[in-house]
């Protein structure tokens, strides 16, 4: 999480989860209110930009899209390294897909601890006569690991941006709270900053940024 | 050209002809035989049919494999329309692979490979490129799909290393924001530029590869990044340098196909030169272990497709290889700025 000059504050989100599951099509939904079958696999993980406001503040998204193929889920450090919050994605006609969040909430929350936001979403709800996954089951795991957990359906346009808008509110809160302490800790470590404009322009063309 | 392959004066002129660009019309023919593909056809007739066979009765990647025939080259008039001709053909070559190379089975990018093979040959064709591009030694890309991506890790550092020999800022600029080779380059060296350049110059590079093999992927990021370097200095965000290599240079690469292969030869002499065009041989972890071709009963979690709980041994190394690449890149930055600020503030100035 970074504070660009003009106030805008920016949040790094991952999207998670096994293969065909529908992440890229939730993105796709959420900034280009766009429902395509036939989009690309994600093979490098790419990522899209949102900006909104909440409260006043300007936010800006940078929502990574990752590949689901159990192979690449060991790359994930380098994904989810950094990131403020991180969106757990299944199929509820899939039960594997279910089990497979499991895994990365153990994984993210030994990694980032309960530094990063966690969001379960239970996609292709526009299948709901083919659900495997039983809703109690999903939204009490989620409750108990202290995510929040959402039904979506990139196809049909349901519970997208409630997710997206919800998951930045609660970023929001965990960074306001986590700067409030940080100044009470100690206020010096705000001065190393790459933003600060005072820098010497005197060597290596290393300008200020 | 084609009708004397093996005479001397052919070899002579096809290094020329090649770097030149193969005529679209004479591109099967040319790639059949700079691959030999003819030759380990014959040595194993049958072999394609029996795994497929055998692959649609066992595969346990057929799911993976269907839903991502139905997302590869879509705009591409072959793949257009579900389960054409062609969408049936990929499928079949992926699925007859995972079988004859049980080590692999099938990993997301091998679709973007096949596809690009079946746009120029026929089935069993296609099977037995794909195969030669894993196994034969000079593309080895055997080692790029298996888990834990050992080539991936290795091909990386290397890269880094010319980085930080020839573009020094670049690499430091790419510190800055936190961002790892593996974030802009992967397809790259996954599925040589496939979608990560114009499919022009994509098919020129892949010549090359073809006859010189995978040297010219090492060369080629270096050149994407020289010709590159001023804009991507330019770009102050992670995000920003991500979409301009991955997007941007997909969509207009900003210089004439030919340009750019001049570069490239360029390039690969500068790299010899160094000494740097070549990372060396594979490892025996990079190489099959098993026999190619032998069908492999699927154990029973992959038969039920149970996940796995926990990551395997070597998973486990290519996780600490990617947070370790990360924090050396941050402690060497953070050097960098101390040594910095202190030429800055405190007199007389550190040497280093």
């Amino acid at each position: 999480m970074t504070t660009a000059p003009g106030g805008t504050n920016n949040f790094k989100v991952v999207l998670l989860g096994e293969g065909c599951v529908g992440k890229t099509s939730l993105l796709l939904r959420y900034i280009e209110d766009k429902f395509n079958d036939k989009h690309l696999t994600t093979l490098q993980a790419t990522f899209l930009n949102k900006r909104l406001n909440i409260k006043g503040k300007r936010i800006n998204l940078s929502i990574w899209d990752t590949a689901g193929q159990e192979k690449f889920h060991a790359l994930g450090p380098i994904y989810y390294r950094n990131s403020n919050g991180a969106i757990l994605v299944y199929d509820i006609t899939d039960e594997d897909s279910f089990g497979k969040v499991k895994n990365w909430v153990k994984e993210l929350k030994k990694m980032l601890g309960s530094d990063i936001v966690l969001i379960i979403a239970g996609n292709k709800v526009d299948l709901e006569h083919e659900r495997t996954v039983p809703l109690e089951e999903a939204e009490s795991y989620a409750n108990m690991v202290g995510a929040k957990h959402y039904y979506t359906s990139a196809k049909l346009n349901q519970g997208v941006e409630e997710l997206f808008l919800d998951l930045t509110r609660e970023m929001l809160e965990k960074y306001e709270q986590n700067s409030q302490t940080e100044v009470n800790r100690t206020s010096q470590v705000l001065v190393v900053d790459d933003e600060t404009p005072v820098q010497s322009s005197c060597c290596s063309g290393t300008k200020s940024n | 050209m084609l009708a004397h392959w093996d005479t001397p004066e052919t070899k002579q002129k096809l290094h020329r002809r090649i770097y030149k660009g193969i005529p679209n019309s004479l591109r099967i023919n040319t790639w059949c035989k700079l691959l030999q593909v003819n030759r380990i056809k014959f040595e194993n007739p049958g072999k394609y049919q029996d795994m497929l066979k055998l692959g649609k009765l066992w595969s346990t990647d057929v799911r993976q494999i269907d839903s991502d025939v139905n997302r590869q080259f879509r705009e591409h008039q072959f793949y257009r329309e579900r389960y054409s001709e062609k969408q049936c053909a990929l499928f079949n070559v992926l699925c007859a692979y995972s079988i004859y190379n049980s080590e692999v089975g099938y990993c997301q990018g091998m679709s973007g490979l096949a596809g690009v093979l079946l746009m120029y040959m026929d089935e069993e064709d296609a099977f037995w490129a794909l195969a030669i591009l894993l196994s034969d030694k000079r593309y080895a890309m055997h080692g790029l799909f298996i888990e834990g991506f050992p080539k991936l890790t290795r091909f990386l550092e290397h890269h880094d290393k010319i980085l930080t020999k020839f573009m020094p800022k670049l690499k430091h600029h790419f510190d800055k924001f936190g961002l790892d080779a593996i974030l802009y380059s992967l397809k790259w060296f996954f599925v040589c530029f496939v979608e990560r350049v114009p499919f022009s110059l994509c098919l020129r590079v892949w010549d090359i590869y073809l006859l010189d093999g995978e040297r010219v992927i090492t060369a080629m990021a270096y050149t994407i990044l020289k010709l590159h370097k001023k804009a991507i200095m330019k770009l102050n965000d992670m995000d920003l340098i991500v979409n301009y290599i991955q997007v941007k240079l997909h969509k207009d690469f900003g210089y004439d196909d030919d340009i750019v292969i001049y570069h490239l030869e360029k390039s690969m002499e500068e790299l010899r030169r160094a000494k740097l065009d070549y990372p060396g041989p594979p490892p025996p972890n990079e190489l099959p272990q098993r026999m190619l071709g032998v069908f492999v009963e699927p154990d029973k979690k992959s038969k039920i497709g149970q996940r796995a709980e926990n990551f395997s041994e070597t998973e486990k190394q290519t996780r600490a290889n990617v947070i370790l690449r990360r924090e050396k890149a941050a402690l060497e930055l953070q050097e960098l700025r101390v040594s910095q600020s202190d030429t800055v503030s405190v007199l007389p100035p550190v040497v280093v």
